[in-house]
């Protein structure tokens, strides 16, 4: 699936020959460089696909209006995950010229990108960032040297406060210029100053040697958010820590988003898109089904706005706030050790809890996102769990008010139930995918402060490519909604079903609604049931049949994308089965002793 | 101990400045710095099966899960004259 996409992108990247690429390690700052270069609009693309899709936004260099490309983050030329393999790619299909940051508290290790890179035949302009956090621990770096060791120009920068950006446009456009201020570019292979490619174990020996010749040390200065990283990293405080920041996220998701949707959405949609609709298709469309599709009380032009727009967006937005801010601070990945134990026990590393998160806020973009993991089986059994157990945020907001109304112990029960499923289905899956799971090895990153402006416009670029990606199969799912209700097959499934629902799961006849909306989309599985008077154990079995149901047709559309229509289907058809079973299950027994 | 024996970097908690004396053939750790004779530092030993956390070279943080960590080889890092003058410390 990605080859294809990949050749075409190719393609479009060959095109702009006139580009220039900001490259560097992953967490040198090259976002907040991009931010601050390029100002507010960016077009985010995905190259192959990857959790780092690539931002390109416009700016003015040697006179002439260009292209930046935010490149994904990579340690050498020689790729270990997509992610690297696109940012190779790019280098290979040519640009103008390319920035490369470099981390001045990690040189020794930056420079080896910085030395490989003199080979790719175009100029390069060197950002000696994160000059402050090297300053803390005690590292001093003659940046002159280091540009004459180099060859090229290296400016100093600590792109936070925005200090040094001026110079670095400055000898951008003097490179483009074709000035030579160094010793000279990387030319024709023969011509090379620098010589031919070498392997990587002389790169590194150059680098350590550059590295010392350069570098000057004295004591460290820590400060407060070294030392909070550092304490974050410690089982203790590091496990409480971050169980309260998961705490936090919920909090700040359901309850702003509840806000956002009852005094914002809602009357929006309701009091001013929905009639503004209405008016205009009855006035040119003859009264029928044909208007009831598009208007009626399944309309299109009704639930498509009623859902997207009033019940999924917010959520979907605060979810995406409270987590870039997690990524961007650097935390995740601190995350990802803590866990890393229980996560191994399960069959996955703690790489992949990410994912599940991700999958708390919605399953698409989880799912999505474990192709930055480098093997299927992870991909495959880390998406298996999401989508059994994981609720989305907009179904955990429809879970809440439900058990809200009934008694106290039922969601802490509801996520007693979902981490037993969830480990069930990781377990399980493991053990029916073939094939291996890569252990964790992974780089911490500096704890810091998201910079606002590069964190603005990567929720914007996220938002985007979730409407993206989301949008045309909730479209479907609206058309399809619509035609089930307007062509009367609604209530002939739920007569069909009622043995089912009402023998089986004990719940009133009318709860068939959520089971058939739910295919559909994930809340609706359990907003049906917010209406209905129900007894606590209709509440806790409706509650836990919508939780372990089918994770809606979007995510089932990914599935297919992803892992082909076989695994989506075993993944789907089990999800139905196990939660009917356990739904079943739970009224039965619940009747035995209640 | 005379620091030119080889343990694994899984077993060498608390050991003090380790030196990488083999490295298995996987592409991300070469990424990441590990190289024979680079400088590390187990920092913590997550229980129960969990990562180690390193410091390498002494400018950045890595975790690696426990078998990798245990095909890593290590050797402890010896300085002529170090251990008598910690010793004079102590």
């Amino acid at each position: 699936m990605s080859g294809r996409l990949g050749a075409r992108r190719d393609e479009q990247v060959l095109d702009r020959r006139d580009a220039v690429l900001l490259m560097g390690n992953p967490n040198v700052g090259k976002s907040v460089i991009f931010t601050e270069l390029t100002g507010v609009h960016a077009i985010s693309s995905n190259y192959t696909g990857t959790t780092v899709s690539y931002l390109e936004g416009r700016f003015t260099a040697g006179g002439k209006e260009r292209v930046l490309i935010d490149v994904p983050g990579t340690y050498s030329m020689t790729p270990t995950s997509e992610a690297e393999t696109v940012a190779v790619r790019f280098v290979e299909s040519g640009a103008k010229a390319v920035i490369c940051v470099i981390d001045a508290s990690n040189l020794e290790r930056n420079l080896c990108l910085a030395l490989e890179l003199r080979h790719c035949n175009i100029p390069i302009v060197y950002a000696l960032n994160l000059l402050d956090v090297a300053g803390r621990r005690g590292t001093s770096i003659n940046d002159r040297l280091l540009a004459a060791e180099l060859g090229a120009p290296v400016v100093p920068t600590v792109a936070v406060k925005k200090q040094g950006l001026d110079e670095l446009m400055r000898k951008l456009d003097a490179v483009l210029a074709g000035e030579n201020p160094g010793r000279g570019f990387c030319g024709s292979c023969d011509a090379c100053p620098y010589g031919q490619p070498r392997e990587r174990g002389a790169i590194w020996a150059e680098a350590k040697a550059i590295a010392r010749r350069v570098s000057g040390k004295s004591a460290a200065r820590p400060g407060f958010a070294d030392k909070l990283g550092e304490n974050m990293m410690k089982p203790f405080p590091g496990i409480p820590i971050a169980l309260l920041a998961m705490a936090l996220l919920t909090g700040v998701v359901v309850g702003g988003g509840e806000a956002l949707r009852s005094l914002l959405l809602e009357p929006l949609v309701d009091g001013v898109i929905v009639p503004f609709f209405r008016f205009i298709f009855t006035r040119f469309v003859p009264e029928g089904m044909f208007l009831n599709l598009l208007v009626g009380e399944y309309g299109i032009f009704v639930i498509s706005f009623e859902w997207i727009v009033a019940l999924i967006l917010p959520y979907v937005f605060l979810f995406y706030v409270s987590f870039s801010f997690l990524e961007d601070s650097g935390y995740l990945p601190r995350i990802s050790v803590l866990f890393d134990s229980v996560m191994r026990k399960l069959g996955v590393q703690g790489g992949s809890l990410i994912y599940a998160l991700m999958g708390l806020g919605c399953a698409v973009p989880a799912i999505i996102g474990t192709r930055a993991s480098s093997s299927r089986k992870e991909r495959l059994v880390i998406s298996a769990a999401v989508c059994f157990a994981v609720p989305c945020i907009s179904q955990t907001g429809a879970l809440i008010s439900l058990m809200s109304g009934y008694a106290w112990w039922m969601m802490p029960a509801m996520l007693l139930l979902a981490v037993f499923v969830f480990a069930a289905a990781a377990l399980a899956a493991g053990k029916l995918v073939k094939g291996t799971v890569a252990p964790l090895i992974l780089e911490v990153p500096n704890l810091l402060m998201p910079e606002p402006k590069a964190y603005a416009k990567k929720l914007a670029a996220r938002m985007k490519n979730f409407l993206l990606e989301a949008e045309a199969p909730m479209l479907l799912a609206v058309a399809a909604a619509s035609l089930l209700k307007e062509t009367g097959a609604l209530a002939a499934i739920a007569t069909a079903a009622q043995p089912l629902v009402s023998r089986w799961l004990g719940l009133p006849p009318e709860a068939v609604t959520g089971l058939i909306l739910g295919i559909i989309r994930r809340e609706m599985s359990v907003a049906p049931l917010v209406a209905l008077e129900l007894t606590h154990l209709q509440a806790f079995v409706g509650g836990a049949v919508a939780l372990l149901y089918l994770p809606c047709l979007s995510v089932f559309g990914v599935l297919v994308k992803e892992f082909k229509l076989k695994a989506a289907a075993a993944i789907s058809v089990s999800t139905i089965a196990l939660a009917l079973l356990a739904g079943g299950l739970i009224n039965q027994l619940g009747r035995l002793f209640g | 101990m005379t620091g030119h024996e080889t343990l694994s970097l899984y077993e060498a908690v608390g050991k003090g400045a380790l030196r990488v004396a083999s490295v298995p053939d996987i592409k991300l750790l070469e990424n990441l710095g590990f190289r024979v004779g680079t400088r590390i530092a187990v920092q913590t030993r997550y229980r129960l099966g969990g990562p180690v956390l390193l410091r390498v070279e002494d400018s950045y943080t890595v975790a690696v899960g426990k078998d990798v960590a245990r095909q890593i080889g290590v050797t402890e890092e010896t300085v002529a004259g170090e251990p008598a003058l910690r010793e004079a410390f102590a």
